[in-house]
């Protein structure tokens, strides 16, 4: 169980604008074990989204390398990008993004699809089970609350049983009942032994998971377990809820951790 | 199986839209509807001359005055060809046989109260052996009929029924008005049932001497045609027959050397040529319509794929986000996109064979053919619009990249 996952190193993205560059991540290393619940933090122009990109395989870095269960998937072409997304990720993001016009059996099926995989019944029902769904498999998505919605997306993402879930801000367009039972999925999930990387603004979304990482300015500058300890110092540093990112999203946080930086 | 998915993905995709859908394979609608209908009429009409002449013989030669159409007028002389022209030819060319000059005009029939509209044919006795047409009772028109300028009739099998019904037509009086006034002629004979002949119904005929048709009945010095044959159908003596009649034809009209003539000598081979020709015109005619019109029909559709892929770039996004492959999503939109232009072209035919149905109810001059050959070109034609005007937004839409692709408000 304990092997590493994830190993990225060096990892960077620039974007060239004009004159000028944008270093949108630079240089980046992290490791991440099988069966990890991590949450990616920052505000808004951290970088946090492009580090997702990435080990989404979603894109490609300027540099560095990203070895993803013993494979170097920064080298590879967009054609076996396609079938790593498709056999070890499963992404769940914050509007859903279902497809409107077909049912929520045939939304979950879409992984199967593209995997050549048989795609009607079986494993598209019992992903709609696992997210206690089954019985509105036949229902199109406008026809679905928030909630079920995301839990939609969530049998789409676990149905070609991938090792990762990338969860980008999965409760973001929830309320906060719903948004604890979204969590308590993805808890589920993580006890089953699935990875889950949750990329949120939200302080009290990223301590729900057990090791949460800082970005700010393209770096990680922050890697730590939560622990009460973790817990205090955020909520003195935010204040009472909403919590600092929430309020101000462009705003640094007061406190630099260059201690801390990785 | 995958292939068949992404075949009802792209009918479902196109069902949420259907007005726009239709909207777009107007174009392809219209293009293959008037090609099914253009080509259904033309096939019809081949096969109506095909037996048209079919039922000539091949061994026919017309002679008629030389008419010419300049810009939408006939030009020439009308009566240039006379009675003793055809003598002349009958007696004085060793390789034309069976010479018949005629004349027709439409006339109203009158026996006793009853009346009808039928062709009056001035023809000799000729007529019979030419036509391969003979009575089934009574007797044909003689020389001594032609000669003597009998007023005698030999009625169309239809002609008689209408008049007659049931009882006997021989030696009846009918009444024949022309433009020197009415006429009564006695009933001799009537014609075998027969149907069409040379674009003819020769049923709906009634046929008198020539000569009685030229004096008695429309007051006229020349006729409009002399038909004859040649003594064998063999292509050789179809054109030493033609040079005789050309020869004497000249002399008789006295045109010198250089001069044109004031007559045609056309073999029934001649005709089915041109009307070969024709045929081709029309074909390519219809081909460039068809072709405009299918451009403009995959113009239609490539901008409504184009349309399609930038509505749903989230979509193609999230497709590669769950492991679509660029090659996925190129066959998506190609897929989708003939699929469109298949079903524009399928009512595409059901337009064109309705057009064709109207226009044969409406006209009544032949039967509109539409055969599964022009169907099968019509949709694959339409398929292949759709492909190629697919290509490009399908491109386009494999070549997102996924990250801006699912950002994509």
């Amino acid at each position: 169980m304990k092997r590493p996952l994830i190993q990225i190193k060096k990892l960077t993205k620039h974007y060239v604008m004009g004159d000028t560059t944008v270093r949108a991540l630079d240089g980046v290393d992290l490791t991440v074990m099988e069966g990890e619940f991590l949450s990616i933090t920052g505000a808004s122009g951290s970088g946090k989204s492009t580090l997702m990109h990435l080990l989404g395989c979603l894109d490609r870095p300027t540099s560095g390398e990203y070895w993803l269960d013993g494979q170097l998937v920064s080298a590879m072409t967009d054609r076996q990008l396609a079938v790593i997304r498709n056999q070890k990720i499963g992404f769940v993001f914050q509007t859903f993004n279902l497809i409107q016009r077909t049912s929520a059996a045939d939304n979950v099926a879409v992984p199967l699809f593209y995997a050549r995989k048989n795609w009607t019944g079986g494993p598209a029902l019992k992903a709609l089970e696992r997210v206690g769904l089954a019985h509105r498999a036949t229902h199109k998505p406008s026809e679905l609350s928030g909630g079920e919605r995301q839990r939609v997306a969530i049998a789409r993402a676990i149905v070609n049983e991938p090792k990762i879930i990338l969860a980008d801000e999965p409760t973001g367009n929830l309320d906060s009942r719903t948004g604890k039972q979204i969590m308590q999925i993805f808890h589920d999930l993580n006890h089953a032994g699935v990875t889950v990387i949750l990329v949120t603004h939200e302080m009290s979304v990223a301590l729900q998971a057990r090791r949460v990482i800082r970005m700010r300015d393209g770096l990680m500058y922050e890697d730590r377990t939560v622990d009460q300890s973790l817990r205090e110092e955020l909520l003195t540093e935010g204040g009472a809820a909403p919590p600092v990112e929430e309020a101000a999203p462009r705003a640094r946080p007061p406190m630099a951790r260059p201690a801390n930086v990785s | 199986m995958f292939f068949f998915r992404i075949f009802v993905m792209a009918l479902r995709s196109l069902w949420i839209h259907p007005l726009r859908s239709i909207l777009a394979t107007l174009g392809v609608i219209i293009g293959v509807g008037a090609v099914v209908a253009a080509m259904s009429i033309l096939e019809g009409m081949s096969a109506r001359i095909e037996t048209g002449f079919a039922t000539m013989g091949s061994n026919k030669i017309f002679i008629s005055p030389n008419i010419e159409r300049r810009s939408g007028r006939m030009v020439g002389n009308f009566e240039s060809l006379k009675l003793e022209d055809a003598t002349a030819i009958a007696k004085e060319c060793p390789n034309v046989v069976n010479v018949m000059p005629q004349i027709t005009n439409s006339a109203l029939i009158k026996f006793l109260s009853k009346n009808t509209n039928a062709t009056v044919l001035g023809a000799t006795e000729n007529y019979s052996a030419i036509n391969n047409h003979k009575v089934t009772e009574g007797q044909f028109l003689n020389s001594t009929d032609i000669q003597g300028s009998a007023s005698v009739a030999v009625l169309g099998s239809k002609v008689k029924r209408e008049l007659f019904g049931g009882r006997p037509a021989i030696d009846e009086k009918i009444k024949i008005s022309g433009t020197l006034g009415s006429r009564t002629f006695t009933v001799i004979g009537v014609m075998e049932e027969k149907g069409n002949v040379a674009f003819t119904d020769v049923d709906r005929q009634v046929i008198i001497p020539i000569s009685t048709a030229m004096d008695k009945l429309w007051g006229v010095k020349a006729v409009q045609m002399i038909m004859a044959e040649a003594a064998t159908p063999s292509d050789a003596d179809i054109e030493k027959a033609k040079e005789e009649i050309k020869k004497l034809l000249r002399q008789r009209h006295k045109i010198r050397a250089g001069q044109q003539d004031d007559f045609q000598v056309q073999a029934q081979k001649e005709f089915v040529q041109q009307f070969s020709t024709f045929q081709t015109l029309i074909g390519v005619v219809l081909g460039s319509i068809a072709g405009i019109s299918l451009a403009v029909g995959g113009i239609g559709i490539m901008n409504i794929m184009l349309v399609a892929v930038t509505e749903r770039t989230r979509e193609i996004g999230v497709r590669m986000a769950m492991g679509a492959q660029r090659l996925d999503v190129l066959q998506q939109f190609l897929v989708e996109a003939s699929i469109v232009s298949f079903l524009g072209g399928a009512l595409g035919v059901l337009v064109g064979w309705g057009l064709a149905t109207i226009i044969q109810n409406a006209t009544r001059v032949f039967e509109t053919i539409t055969t599964g050959a022009s169907i099968l070109l019509a949709l694959s034609m339409a398929t292949i619009v759709g492909i190629v005007s697919g290509i490009y937004p399908a491109w386009k839409a494999s070549r997102l990249d996924p990250v801006e692709a699912l950002r994509y408000e």
